[in-house]
């Protein structure tokens, strides 16, 4: 049973434990032992948020799960916060969003996860349709407190010649999944799915990632980078299905993990399933440390360790930073990333 | 040797070569030239019996034997050869490996006892030689990892090594340097014979500064649009394909 | 190529598809129909066996009476009905002594599968061939064991697991289970309680095994299951290489195989385990074949042990096997090297487990997977290393090739990473056998099937040349006959 589900039945024996084969390494059973009641109204101003400097032609706030739930409905070209605001202690927030783009619309959605708090559970579902030929790209940043439970997940419909591209950006919680199931028709609509988490502490950040080709032509780009510390744990998990019939289909998914510390943990599970024979479809995965090589050369131009350990670290996640369209939203994440990193790698 | 008569081609449902015609006799070198998008590709692969490449009319016979009615093999069989313009790679399958089914098969269609070993080696080994290939490339993966140049290079040794009737060259110039090109151009040459008809394809009248041809022939449109002696090269290089593009639509 | 030639000839030679699909027809004697706690005591009272033994197949009954089928693979197939099967099945005699006692139907067969039962027919070979010791199980039984002699004289013990448990208690009874727990699995738990025979190799410290050791496992019977269960112990710094054949009749009922290997290796010893499963895959329809449920383990206790698993899966209806490495000692290395091909109906789910325990270790997988048909295909594997497995590392490969629109292929791989001192690397690649590469063979004059065959061995070259020499050939034309009438 889902986490809203959960808490709404005020029921938490059906929440996934590790022998739920999707929650294995993200288990929600043994951090959610009783249903939170659900947390009462605040007021959050507008204007606030990791995109606070960004201008943008609306923003929708879910504070404490409640805000406008009417549909977002885009055409033409439009740039759109969506902010979950959760401040909240043994409590929970539930929201609910539907967002359609019509054909020939673009939208970018800045979406930001603002929790602040002790030990309260959050869960965001999110509905996104793209019509024919619809442009749409979602940058998430997802900053959630460390004793928090933080789901959300966003069910994506394509329709044909559409642009999806999204940027996940993931610093964990006790438990945080952030969970993107596309159904992409192929006929040349294309995909991004790209992400990094970063995790220390005793935080623990999981993506997944699960992705339908329906149809003949379509592509999916997939680039995935995860830093652990502390006792930080990532988890990333990626599906890619190619359906029967869905022939000429092109999807390449990448996971490259660094782990800082001997007690963080890095768990991927990079999967195909494909029934069309007339594909090209590749996935790669790597976990390792720092490579001492790059490190002693930095040092050895005069670098002190950790100053050359955030440096190659920051590259390693720059190259999916790199790969976000909208300029702001690409300064916004660039400038988070080292900010978080320091602290990581101290 | 061969004889291509009104020739038509189509391509996913779109008519590529349209009514084209060539006699190129035993003994003899013809180049065909084109602009881009002439039909030049469609013609060898099309003479080399690649799926996808209908023949809605017309023949296309070589001494005798109706090729339309063969698949691949067979017209390999049958002395086809054609130097690919872009050669495939083929991961664990080393090329003397490769060469060696491929002449074995060819042999053992004609009825033909398998090549000895040794006698294989010695020949792969002079035939290498010529090309100032390094042996060793022979033994890894076919064309995997290979530049542009050692490619073509090892196509024209399989060339030289399965002895084709016809054969045909595919812009075999393309991704040459200018040594490797004369290396190539000399096995090319080495090749010439009076009981061998060679077709050379090509965008650029350099390949025929080393591989003189008897006769060269313009590919507009998907038809021949006209005829000459070399001095037909010269003149296309100085002026470029327009005047036959326009005149082709 | 003598290679494609070869196999165009051994296809061309077989026409019908699976050549050992005949049924030998000699006395035997069955269980009763079923599966009860009578069964296991029959089962044990025909071998003989110690108390203990008995206790123990009791103890793990019980255990798989409260056990759940896995549903998690990727596999589907009707429920299998475990009281409508024997689990019993031998030859009638009281155990031959010597070849000579052996029923001549039993010789002819073997003969018939080119599997060398007669020593002197070995020693009668070309000069210089490796020799190699054959023990051969037929159903439930193993009829006839080679070069027991010769190698006792080095102090190897290679016998059936049932001898073995008469002649060798105290070794059996130490290690047996203690790779594969009983309750490791349904299919492990149901073996432990009714496991039939299978090889016993005991390698004592710094032998060098003189020989390649092999059994070969033949299913004749029908409804019939087996069970087989395998222990190879290689005690410090010794060495052995290990063959492992299958074939079965060709039946329409599906027939069960659920099988037990266990592999124990002490510091610096060294097991090339290599299999080449050709268990009757089934028609071209689907109908028959083997159930193929099988758990294998090597627990690479000593450091710088090292483990080496080769498998050449072609055969059975339903493949369900993931040969695993415990990679406890430090410096111990595990390597998996795989070829599973499906055709026609056939199901594979098959990978490996790298469980890096120690320091240092090492590990490697190579696996290529090969679907045509209407045929499913799965690798599934776990690469995970753990706290204290500092200095971990691993390469893993996994390629599948798709022939045919209507088959599948899935790649199901597991990372868990630890510790900040390890590498994991994984690459995996799904393609088709690409229209391109098939025009250019056969520009040069390949027919289509032998180009489709140059082009699939050349895909699972790099696992083939892990096979030792005799098994590599043999392995190519399996290549070949399995994937028949998959294109054009």
């Amino acid at each position: 049973m889902s986490l809203a589900a959960a808490i709404r039945s005020r029921d938490v024996s059906t929440l996934p434990s590790r022998r739920d084969e999707g929650w294995r390494w993200s288990e929600l059973a043994s951090v959610v032992r009783a249903a939170p009641p659900l947390a009462g109204a605040i007021t959050v101003a507008s204007g606030g948020g990791p995109f606070a400097e960004l201008t943008a032609d609306e923003e929708i706030v879910f504070a404490n799960g409640q805000g406008d739930a009417s549909p977002l409905v885009v055409e033409g070209e439009r740039t759109v916060k969506l902010r979950f605001v959760t401040r909240a202690d043994a409590a929970a927030s539930l929201s609910a969003v539907s967002i359609l783009v019509k054909a020939g619309g673009s939208l970018t959605l800045l979406e930001s996860y603002e929790g602040e708090g002790e030990a309260y559970v959050a869960d965001a579902s999110l509905d996104i349709q793209l019509e024919n030929g619809a442009r749409m790209e979602r940058i998430v940043v997802a900053e959630d407190a460390e004793t928090a439970v933080s789901v959300s997940t966003a069910q994506v419909r394509l329709s044909a010649n559409a642009d999806y591209a999204q940027a996940v950006f993931a610093t964990g919680a006790k438990r945080q999944r952030i969970e993107t199931r596309v159904q992409h028709p192929g006929a040349g609509a294309a995909l991004r799915m790209d992400g990094v988490y970063l995790v220390g502490g005793h935080r623990h950040a999981d993506l997944t990632t699960a992705v339908t080709h329906a149809g003949v032509d379509g592509t999916t780009s997939q680039m995935i980078k995860g830093v652990a510390a502390g006792s930080g744990r990532g988890v990333f998990q990626g599906l890619i299905r190619v359906a029967h019939g869905a022939d000429r289909t092109d999807a390449r998914m990448r996971h490259d993990a660094l782990l800082l510390s001997d007690k963080a943990e890095i768990d991927a599970k990079p999967e195909l399933e494909i029934f069309a024979d007339d594909v090209s479809c590749a996935h790669g995965n790597t976990v390792g440390a720092l490579d001492d090589a790059a490190i002693f050369y930095a040092r050895q131009r005069g670098l002190p360790l950790h100053e050359a350990r955030v440096l190659l670290t920051e590259a390693f996640v720059g190259a999916v930073i790199e790969r976000i369209e909208h300029p702001g939203a690409r300064e916004v994440v660039a400038a988070l990333a080292p900010r978080k990193l320091e602290a990581l790698t101290c | 040797m061969l004889s291509i008569e009104n020739l038509h081609v189509t391509v996913a449902e779109k008519a590529i070569i349209r009514g084209l015609s060539l006699n190129l006799p035993a003994g003899e070198v013809h180049a065909i030239m084109g602009p881009n998008g002439a039909g030049k590709s469609t013609l060898s692969y099309t003479l080399a019996g690649r799926d996808g490449y209908e023949v809605t009319e017309g023949s296309a016979v070589l001494d005798g034997v109706d090729l339309l009615s063969l698949n691949a093999s067979e017209r390999a069989a049958e002395g086809i050869f054609l130097s690919f313009q872009y050669p495939l790679e083929i991961p664990g399958v080393p090329a003397l490996t490769f060469v060696r089914a491929a002449l074995n098969a060819q042999r053992k269609s004609k009825g033909e006892p398998e090549i000895s070993a040794p006698d294989f080696l010695k020949r792969a080994r002079e035939v290498a030689g010529s090309l100032k290939m390094d042996f060793e490339m022979l033994r890894r993966g076919l064309n995997v990892g290979f530049s542009g140049g050692e490619k073509k290079r090892m196509e024209i040794f399989q060339m030289a090594m399965l002895q084709p009737r016809l054969a045909i060259l595919d812009e075999t110039d393309s991704g040459l340097d200018i040594d490797a090109l004369r290396i190539v151009a000399e096995g090319v040459n080495a090749l010439r014979a009076a009981d061998r008809a060679m077709l050379v394809i090509t965008h650029y009248q350099r390949l025929l500064d080393y591989i003189r041809p008897d006769r060269v022939h313009v590919l507009a449109g998907g038809k021949i649009v006209a005829s000459g002696g070399p001095e037909l090269a010269l003149e296309l290089e100085r002026e470029g394909y327009d005047r036959y593009s326009k005149a082709a639509a | 190529m003598a290679a494609v030639k070869e196999t165009v000839r051994t296809v061309e030679g077989l026409g019908e598809g699976y050549a050992h699909g005949f049924v030998t027809d000699i006395e035997q004697e069955f269980a009763p129909v079923g599966l009860t706690a009578d069964t296991v005591r029959y089962i044990s009272a025909k071998k003989n066996e110690p108390e203990w033994m008995l206790e123990w197949r009791l103890a793990a009954f019980e255990r798989w009476l409260a056990m759940d089928e896995p549903d998690w693979a990727k596999l589907n197939f009707p429920k299998i009905d475990y009281q409508a099967a024997r689990y019993y099945a031998a030859p009638k005699t009281d155990g031959p002594k010597s070849l000579d006692e052996v029923d001549p139907e039993l010789l002819a067969m073997y003969e018939k599968l080119g599997i060398p039962v007669r020593e002197q027919a070995v020693l009668a070979g070309v000069e210089g061939a490796p020799k190699y010791a054959v023990d051969a199980v037929f159903d439930s039984v193993s009829v006839v064991t080679t070069f027991k002699a010769e190698l006792a004289k080095e102090g190897v013990i290679f016998c059936p697991i049932s001898e073995a448990l008469r002649d060798h208690p105290e070794l059996v009874r130490k290690y047996l289970g203690t790779v594969v727990p009983v309750t490791d699995n349904y299919f492990a738990c149901l073996n432990s309680a009714v496991f039939s025979d299978g090889s016993f190799v005991y390698v004592p410290p710094g032998v060098r095994c003189p020989m390649e050791l092999s059994t070969y496992f033949r299913i004749n019977a029908s409804e019939t299951g087996q069970f087989e269960r395998t222990l190879i112990v290689c005690d410090k710094g010794a060495y052995v290489s290990y063959l492992e054949g299958c074939t079965a009749p060709m039946r329409d009922v599906n027939q069960l195989h659920a099988a037990v290997v266990e592999l124990v290796l002490m510091d610096d010893a060294e097991i090339k385990y290599s299999t080449v499963q050709n268990w009757y895959p089934g028609d071209k329809d689907g109908k028959g074949g083997i159930y193929n449920f099988v758990t294998k383990r090597a627990d690479c206790r000593g450091d710088r042990s090292k483990v080496s698993w080769t498998q050449v899966e072609t055969g059975s209806a339903i493949t369900w096997k993931y040969p695993s490495c415990v990679l406890r000692g430090d410096g111990s290395s595990g390597e998996f090297y795989s070829i599973a091909i499906t055709n026609n109906f056939q199901q594979a789910d098959t990978g490996t487990k790298m469980i890096h325990l120690g320091a240092n270790t090492k590990s490697r997988i190579i696996s290529k997977g090969i679907s045509a048909g209407h045929s499913s295909n799965t690798y599934r594997g776990l690469v995970s290393a753990h706290a204290k497995a500092l200095g971990a590392r691993n390469f893993t490969q996994c390629d599948s090739l798709l022939i045919g629109k209507d088959c599948a292929a899935h790649t199901v791989p597991y990372i868990e990473a630890k510790n900040a001192q390890s590498t994991f690397e994984h690459e995996a690649t799904t393609t088709r056998l690409s229209d391109d590469q098939l025009f250019y063979v056969m520009q040069r004059g390949l027919s289509q099937e032998e180009a489709v065959q140059l082009l699939v061995n050349g895909f699972v070259k790099d696992v083939l040349q892990q096979l030792p020499m005799e098994f590599a050939v043999e392995a190519q034309k399996l290549v070949a006959v399995s994937l028949e009438g998959s294109v054009g």
